[in-house]
């Protein structure tokens, strides 16, 4: 089945660095844990409303884990080094979807940082941390549903920026500053109720609230599964638009001969 | 005259790890391993060379020929041994040394990539400490020797490979550097580009003096450029002398192709046990091959031999490729 | 030694001048990294609006530490740009090549794809001044904050590089040193983004004691801006910059001496 080919594939290509992966999560806790010392020190005086200082705590070290599912991804998905190497060509005109292909490949990938980064930070967490952990397994699936969705809107993105490099050789940026916006929007690091006004608004009509904000209170049993109906609907929209966008790459190629 | 290079009793180990066995974090473990592996890269390699001589330093993969080299270039400190380029240590005087050292890459530039020819110049000038006139005088000369005109403006991506290998050329002569070490100066080049190429060294080493030290895989360049050749294997000499010497010491036979007017009478089936000189090899229609040791009989005796079983057509002479020669000493 | 302070300049201009060959690229990438690091900032000062201060830091001292570091890291990339992708020339042998002139390997390492980081400075200078005229007008701060500020700046960048340099040696033995920069670099460097007292005493010791980074904005902003501790903590501030810049030096030469005995 080429979905199990292609992922398990770019699974094993990650095995052999687990190593150096396992001392970067390290680095990686850490920086989760700075942030949770940022909200500390702020609970020490001030009511942090339904969240609470044990609950923001869970909320931005849950955040800092479902980076490596929904925000990590390979930059652009690839696209910009097989457009670079010409190779973009040869993908296109495969019998699968380019974005099927790709789409797989990085599955792949999530599912080796689910494992390999995902889980050991969380059970990290789990023992330092006061962090909430849920009982209901209603809420484990839920959450595991809005961290695939995530995932998934998270792939969709990334195909969009790699598409761009079809026309710009520094489509590479756009990653950065797609994760820096991801960041402030998608409640991140401060949940979004918190936001003033004109970034509020934007987040709201954004897809960037459920890659972070709304799995995690899913996880944390403040919002109900129902808040998936977003995700699901983004999700289909954002399919589209890369299905559109590859007609488009398609007619690049073969006008520009690659 | 004073040896230009000196190299004495080199040698060269290199200490690795021990890997340890698999299992979890296996790397790490390699990594605070107390035991170790010693491999010897070089070994008790001499040889000296003169100023002016035009030497190549050839030998398999692994041979331990990079190793020497970047010993002699000050990259690698020795194990043992005494290295002197012009009467100074390159390890303890790199600096100086560099001065006085050309190297050519063949694989790679050193020209800044994306700037004009000219101003990779104008910078290398600037950091060997050479002023502006005499860095002008040298660029004519040069640009003159190696017809780097057309493209002085042009920035290096642009070049192409031969015109970019001038280029590289000039940039390890701008400094006027008593040594010269090429390697594989001629590789990725068209078969114009390389004679042109192999013409240029050719005359630096004649007009200008130069010694030049070559390593290559390209058995063509060593044959018309070299005087001396000298072949490392497993980490020491095995060879240090001339092409000639070496042609001799390996032995190989050279070819002779007689073609008769008629059939011939072919000669008694124990011909070969009669004459160790002279091998006959194979025998096709009116045509014979015989492998003639130049050593021990000279042609025409070789072919008054042949004489005996019918009159003579046509001769065809061949000489072993001195690529055979040097597949067979590896 | 100044012969040798010429030589980077000259190599220096060299670097920017290939890189001018690409101008699209150039500038947009200085905007990018403009918009980004702004953008990190906006996270932080979004939570500073909301809740008034952090550990009783207000949002215009936040803005001052964090601007200063900023700026502090500007200087130190742009200034000894390609010494942090040592990795990258030990594993590809490059290594070698800067081996074979007659200059100094860390010059050469120093001055090759220098990238001036115009977006961060941009950022840094926006919000320093922002932060600093609110504190001014509040009357926190005087006007003799300014040449304090960029002394300030100016160590920090000093003990930052000195980091990294002491970092990178490191690559002359484990050659792959990718996961420890994360640490020593990336880390330490986001930890004082924010003011290191909101971290547990164990933490704010390494920041302070064992990677002190700490010294780079917190230790002399709590002079600078606050008049605790004393003078002293100026001259002690630019004293361990200097230390560590002098043990850097040592350890990086002793380094390249490893690299030409084993080569690698």
């Amino acid at each position: 089945m080429l979905f199990y080919v292609l992922a398990h594939r770019t699974y094993a290509r990650n095995l052999q660095y687990r190593g150096a992966h396992m001392i970067h999560n390290i680095a990686s806790a850490f920086f989760g844990f700075i942030y949770t010392s940022i909200w500390t020190a702020i609970a020490a005086d001030q009511p942090l409303g339904e969240y609470g200082s044990a609950g923001i705590v869970s909320y931005v070290a849950f955040n800092q884990c479902s980076l490596w599912v929904a925000a990590f991804l390979t930059n652009g998905l690839g696209i910009e080094q097989s457009v670079r190497t010409g190779g973009i060509a040869l993908e296109l005109m495969r019998p699968v979807h380019l974005f099927y292909q790709l789409m797989c490949k990085e599955w792949g990938q999530i599912a080796y940082q689910f494992v390999y980064k995902f889980i050991p930070i969380y059970a990290l967490y789990a023992i330092v941390l006061p962090m909430y952990i849920p009982s209901s397994l209603m809420i484990w699936l839920s959450t595991a549903a809005a961290l695939l969705l995530a995932g998934y809107i998270s792939i969709c993105v990334n195909y969009i920026i790699g598409a761009v490099a079809l026309w710009t050789t520094e489509s590479r940026w756009l990653y950065w500053v797609n994760h820096a916006f991801s960041m402030l929007l998608s409640g991140f690091l401060i949940p979004l109720e918190w936001l003033p006004e004109p970034l509020a608004f934007i987040a709201r009509w954004s897809f960037y609230p459920f890659l972070h904000y709304i799995p995690t209170r899913i996880y944390l049993g403040i919002s109900s599964p129902l808040s998936l109906l977003g995700s699901l609907a983004w999700a289909v929209l954002l399919t589209a638009l890369c299905l559109g966008l590859t007609s488009l790459m398609r007619r690049k190629v073969e006008v520009q001969g690659g | 005259m004073k040896p230009m290079i000196t190299v004495h009793q080199l040698s060269k180990s290199f200490r690795s790890p021990l890997p340890a066995p698999e299992g979890p974090f296996r790397g790490l473990r390699t990594l605070m391993s107390r035991q170790y592996t010693e491999k010897e890269a070089v070994r008790g390699v001499s040889f000296s060379i003169l100023p002016g001589e035009f030497v190549g330093y050839i030998g398999p993969n692994g041979a331990g020929k990079s190793t020497t080299i970047k010993m002699l270039a000050g990259i690698l400190h020795p194990s043992s041994g005494v290295v002197q380029i012009d009467g100074l240590n390159p390890h303890r005087d790199r600096r100086q040394v560099a001065r006085r050292l050309g190297v050519l890459f063949g694989q790679r530039t050193q020209l800044w990539w994306d700037l004009p020819v000219r101003d990779s110049y104008d910078i290398l000038a600037a950091m060997y400490g050479i002023g502006t006139e005499r860095k002008d005088a040298r660029m004519d000369e040069l640009a003159d020797l190696l017809q780097l005109g057309e493209f002085m403006d042009t920035p290096v991506r642009k070049l192409s490979l031969g015109q970019r290998m001038r280029a590289d050329l000039a940039a390890a002569l701008l400094h006027d550097p008593d040594v010269l070490f090429l390697d594989e100066p001629t590789i990725g080049l068209d078969v114009v580009a390389k004679r042109s190429i192999r013409e240029y060294l050719h005359n630096i080493n004649v007009e200008l003096g130069k010694t030049v030290l070559l390593t290559t895989h390209d058995m063509d360049d060593i044959e018309q450029l070299c005087s001396r050749v000298i072949v490392i294997n497993r980490g020491t000499l095995g060879f240090d002398g001339t092409i000639d010497e070496l042609r001799r010491r390996i032995g190989l036979p050279t070819l002779i192709r007689v073609t008769y007017r008629q059939t011939p009478v072919w000669p008694p089936a124990d011909f070969n046990t009669d004459h160790t000189s002279l091998r006959l090899a194979e025998v096709d229609g009116r045509m014979l091959t015989a492998e003639c040791n130049r050593e021990a009989i000279s042609a025409m005796e070789a072919l008054r031999l042949l004489e005996q079983y019918g009159d003579i057509e046509d001769v065809h002479m061949e000489e072993p490729h001195f690529e055979d020669v040097i597949h067979k000493l590896y | 030694m100044m012969s040798g302070l010429r030589m980077y300049g000259l190599l220096f201009r060299a670097s920017i001048r290939s890189r001018m060959q690409y101008r699209f690229n150039f500038w947009f990438s200085s905007v990018m990294t403009a918009i980004i690091s702004i953008v990190e900032f906006l996270m932080l000062a979004v939570i500073l609006l909301k809740f008034g201060h952090i550990n009783g830091w207000s949002l215009a001292e936040a803005g001052w530490l964090y601007s200063v570091l900023s700026l502090s890291r500007a200087i130190y990339r742009t200034v000894a740009s390609d010494v942090h992708n040592i990795e990258s020339y030990l594993v590809s042998g490059d290594l070698d090549g800067l081996l074979l002139r007659p200059i100094p390997v860390l010059t050469a390492l120093m001055s090759r794809n220098v990238s001036i980081r115009f977006g961060e400075v941009f950022q840094g200078i926006a919000i320093l001044t922002v932060s600093m005229s609110a504190l001014m007008r509040e009357g926190q701060i005087g006007w003799l904050s300014i040449p304090l500020t960029i002394f300030v700046i100016i160590a920090g960048a000093l003990l930052l590089f000195s980091i990294g340099l002491l970092t990178a040696s490191a690559g002359f033995w484990l050659t792959r040193i990718t996961e420890l920069q994360n640490i020593t670099e990336d880390a330490a460097r986001t930890a004082v983004q924010y003011p290191v007292s909101i971290y547990p005493r164990w933490l704010q010791g390494i920041l302070v004691g064992i990677i002190p980074v700490g010294f780079a904005n917190y230790m002399p902003g709590l002079f600078v801006l606050r008049g605790d501790t004393g003078w002293w903590m100026l001259p002690l501030t630019a004293g361990i910059a200097g230390a560590l810049f002098a043990l850097a030096l040592f350890v990086w030469r002793f380094g390249i001496s490893r690299y030409q005995s084993t080569g690698s």
